[in-house]
C-alpha cells in the first residue's frame, strides 16, 4: 500500500525527470520543488490554522475563560471547544496538514534512496518499482556525479587533503535558518517557547549528523527542502527575517529552567538578568522567572503584560 | 509540562533520525547475498557473506574457518571468492579491499603485495582467476589485473560499475559493463580491441562464449544479447519477461538463463525459444537472479520466493522444487552428489541459515548455521 500509494509514483516521477534532465542532482532539486509545490495548499491551511490558534491563545475571552473555571478543568475543556467553534478554529487545522505532509516527505526521501540504488539489494528492489513505460534500462545505472558530490556516498570537498563536508555545513546553515526564519517572535510566557528554541538550535544539529553520515543526494534534498520551504514561507508574507539580526541568532536561554532558578535565588524576582537578554528584545527579562516562581494567576497576568 | 514536550521532542527527533537512518541502510543492513564457491576436491564451500568468509566442510556442513575471526560491521562480504591454481582464496570486501588467504587455514597472506588495496570502491562481483593472473572488477569502473602476489599488472576502465568477472578464452578478456557496453581486451596488456555499441542495458553478469567465438551476455534491457567475439557486432537479440541479471549457462547448442520476472528460458544458439516457464506465478517477487546449474539432465535455479527448483532439461517440465525459506538469490553449486543453496534471509532459532545442502532428489542432508 505504501509501495503502491506513495514510493512508487515518487520514484518513478524522479526517474523521469532523470530521463529529461540527464543529471540527478537537478531531478533531486526539481523533484523536491514539485512536491513542495504540490503540497503548498497544505503548508498555506497549516500556516493559517497555527494563526488562528495563536489568535485563540492571546484572546480575551480565552483567558477569561481559564479565569473563570480555574478549577474546573472538565468545564474549560467543553467551553473551550464552544469558544473553538464560536471563533470557526478547527483545533486541528494546524497539525492535520503537517501529519498528511509527513509520509509525503518521509516518501521523497525514501524515493531518493531507492532511485540511487547503489548495491545489488537496491538495484533488484528499484526494478519492483518502476512502471513499464519507464525506459528504465536507459536510465540505468543513474549517473551519481553532481558537482563534486557523488550523490550516492557523503560528500567531502578536500582542498590540500582535507575533507571538509561543505554540503553537511550549507545543510546546517539552511535548517538554521529555516527554523529561524519561521519561528514567531517568542512570547515570554508562552509555552512553546521554549520548545522551539530548543527546536532550532537540536534540528539543524540532527539534519546535519545525518547528512555528513548519509548519501548526499540527500543533503542534496534538505538543502532544496529547506530553500523551498523558506520561499514559500516569504511568499505568504510569514517570514521573521529579524530573527536572523545577530542578536537574536542565538537562543537567548537554552536552559531557561536552570538558569532562572539560578535567579530566582540569588536576585529575587526585582533585578532582571539583562546581560542575558538580546539587545533587540522587547521583552523584560524577569518574566520567564516570575511565571516560574509565581502561580498560574500570576503567569496569566504576566502574559498579559508582555502582549499589551 | 514543558520537560514532558521537550522529552516528546526529542523522543521525536529520535524516532525520525532512526527512520531515516533505517531507510538509507545503516551498518548490519544486507547490502547483497551470499557469495558461493565450491571446491569439491578439498570438500569445502566458501561462502561471503555479511561480516565473514567461511570455510563450510561440505561432509558434514561444520565451519572450518571464518575470516576475519572478529568481524567488523564496516568491512562486509559479498562477492564469491575465488581459488588460484597455487593455493590462493581471494576475496573482496566492500571495503575497498582485495584479499589473498590460505584456503586450509583462512589465514591472510602475508607479505608480498596482499592486501590489494588500489581499488577504491567495493567488490561486488567475483574474480577471474588464470594460471597467471588475476582479473577483479571494481565498483570504482576498473578492471583490476594482478599477479598472484598480488602486484598490479594493469587496470582497465570503463563507464561505469563493474559487478561481473570477464570470461576469457585464453587470449583475450571479454567484459560486460553497466555502462552498457562489452569489452574485448587483450589478457595480457589490458589493451582494448575493441567496445561493442550499446547493447540496450547494464549488465551485471559474466557473457557465456561459445566455442565458435559468440558471446552471449544478459541487460537490463530484458534481453540476451549474441556477439560476435571479433568484432563487437550484435549478431542477435532475444526478448525476455524481465531483466536479466543472471550470466546465461551455455550447454551444448542451448542457453539456459533466468529473469527478474521469475521465468526460466532455454534458447537455441540462433536465439530461437526453446522452452521457457514460470513455475512460481503466484507472487510478483519471484526474480531469478543468479546462473542456473545442470547435473546430468537436471536444471537447478534458485527463486526469489526462496524455493529451489529441479526442471527437466529437455522440456522445463518440473520435477521437483524443495521450499528452503528466506529468499534464494544465490545460484545453486554442485558438489559431487550434493546441491547446495545459499539462502538470505532464513533466520531460525538457532541462528541465520546460511548454507542449506540436498540430494539430487531435494532431500536436505545439512544446513550451516555459524555459531554467534
Amino acid at each position: 500500500m505504501w509501495d503502491t500509494l506513495i514510493i512508487n509514483p515518487m520514484v518513478n516521477t524522479l526517474l523521469w525527470i532523470y530521463s529529461i534532465l540527464g543529471n540527478f542532482g537537478i531531478a533531486i532539486i526539481i523533484f523536491t520543488i514539485l512536491i513542495r509545490l504540490l503540497t503548498y495548499p497544505l503548508t498555506v491551511q497549516q500556516m493559517k490554522g497555527t494563526q488562528k490558534m495563536q489568535e485563540f491563545q492571546k484572546s480575551k475571552e480565552w483567558e477569561e475563560l481559564q479565569k473563570k473555571y480555574k478549577g474546573d478543568k472538565q468545564k474549560l475543556q467543553q467551553e473551550q471547544m464552544a469558544l473553538y467553534k464560536e471563533m470557526g478554529i478547527n483545533p486541528l487545522g494546524s497539525c492535520l496538514p503537517t501529519l498528511i505532509q509527513f509520509p509525503i516527505i518521509i516518501g521523497l526521501y525514501q524515493a531518493i534512496i531507492r532511485a540511487l540504488a547503489v548495491t545489488p539489494i537496491q538495484t533488484l528492489d528499484l526494478y519492483g518499482h518502476i512502471y513499464p513505460f519507464i525506459n528504465a534500462a536507459k536510465l540505468i545505472p543513474i549517473n551519481n556525479i553532481f558537482l563534486w558530490m557523488n550523490l550516492s556516498q557523503p560528500e567531502r570537498f578536500y582542498i590540500f587533503g582535507i575533507g571538509i563536508p561543505v554540503l553537511a555545513i550549507v545543510v546546517v546553515v539552511t535548517t538554521f535558518m529555516q527554523s529561524k526564519l519561521m519561528t514567531p517572535p517568542a512570547q515570554p510566557g508562552e509555552q512553546g517557547a521554549q520548545m522551539a528554541q530548543a527546536m532550532n538550535l537540536y534540528m539543524p544539529l540532527l539534519m546535519g549528523y545525518l547528512a555528513l553520515t548519509f548519501a548526499s543526494g540527500l543533503s542534496l534534498y534538505f538543502v532544496a527542502s529547506n530553500v523551498v520551504t523558506i520561499v514559500q514561507y516569504a511568499a505568504m508574507g510569514k517570514v521573521e527575517w529579524s530573527n536572523l539580526l545577530p542578536g537574536n541568532l542565538l537562543p537567548r536561554n537554552l536552559f531557561p529552567a536552570r538558569k532562572q532558578s539560578a535567579i530566582v535565588q540569588s536576585k529575587p524576582a526585582t533585578k532582571p538578568a539583562s546581560t542575558s537578554i538580546s539587545k533587540t528584545s522587547t521583552k523584560p527579562a524577569p518574566r520567564p522567572t516570575q511565571k516560574r516562581k509565581t502561580p498560574v494567576k500570576k503567569a496569566k497576568t504576566t502574559t498579559k503584560k508582555g502582549d499589551a | 509540562m514543558k520537560n514532558s514536550r521537550l522529552i516528546l521532542l526529542f523522543s521525536t527527533l529520535f524516532i525520525v533520525s532512526s527512520l531515516l537512518s533505517a531507510c538509507a541502510g545503516g551498518a548490519g543492513v544486507a547490502t547483497s547475498w551470499p557469495g558461493l564457491t565450491v571446491d569439491p576436491s578439498q570438500k569445502v564451500a566458501y561462502l561471503a557473506d555479511a561480516q565473514y568468509v567461511y570455510a563450510v566442510d561440505l561432509t558434514t556442513g561444520a565451519e572450518k574457518w571464518r575470516f576475519p575471526t572478529k568481524g567488523d560491521p564496516k568491512v562486509t562480504y559479498y562477492a564469491p571468492p575465488s581459488l588460484t591454481s597455487d593455493g590462493q582464496l581471494i576475496a573482496g570486501d566492500y571495503n575497498k579491499v582485495l584479499h589473498s588467504l590460505d584456503p586450509l587455514t583462512g589465514v591472510e597472506t602475508a607479505g608480498k603485495q596482499w592486501p590489494f588495496t588500489q581499488g577504491t570502491d567495493r567488490y561486488i562481483g567475483s574474480s577471474l582467476v588464470t594460471d597467471q593472473t588475476i582479473y577483479a572488477p571494481n565498483e570504482n569502473n576498473y578492471l583490476y589485473a594482478l599477479d598472484h602476489s598480488g602486484n598490479l599488472l594493469w587496470p582497465f576502465e570503463t563507464q561505469a560499475a563493474l559487478w561481473a568477472p570477464p570470461v576469457t578464452d585464453g587470449k583475450y578478456l571479454y567484459l560486460a559493463a553497466m555502462d552498457h557496453n562489452v569489452y574485448k581486451l587483450e589478457a595480457a596488456s589490458g589493451k582494448q580491441v575493441w567496445s561493442s555499441e550499446d547493447v540496450g542495458g547494464a549488465m551485471v553478469g559474466t557473457p557465456a562464449l561459445s566455442s565458435d567465438g559468440v558471446l552471449y551476455v544478459g541487460t537490463f534491457n530484458s534481453e540476451l544479447v549474441a556477439l560476435n567475439s571479433q568484432n563487437g557486432k550484435v549478431l542477435w537479440k532475444a526478448p525476455a519477461a524481465g531483466w536479466v541479471w543472471a550470466s546465461p549457462l551455455l550447454l551444448g547448442d542451448t542457453l539456459y538463463f533466468g529473469d527478474l520476472n521469475g521465468t526460466m528460458h532455454a534458447l537455441g544458439l540462433d536465439g530461437k525459444v526453446k522452452w521457457s516457464v514460470q513455475p512460481d506465478s503466484a507472487t510478483s517477487h519471484r526474480a531469478i537472479v543468479d546462473k542456473a546449474l545442470v547435473v546430468n539432465d537436471t536444471l537447478y535455479f534458485s527463486s526469489e520466493t526462496g524455493t529451489l527448483f529441479a526442471l527437466d532439461i529437455t522440456n522445463g517440465n518440473t520435477r521437483w522444487s524443495k521450499p528452503i525459506g528466506g529468499k534464494l538469490y544465490t545460484g545453486p553449486a554442485a558438489a559431487k552428489d550434493l546441491i547446495l543453496v545459499a539462502p538470505m534471509g532464513l533466520s531460525t532459532d538457532k541462528g541465520n541459515t546460511l548454507l542449506v545442502a540436498l540430494d539430487s532428489s531435494g532431500n536436505q542432508k545439512w544446513t550451516f548455521v555459524p555459531a554467534k
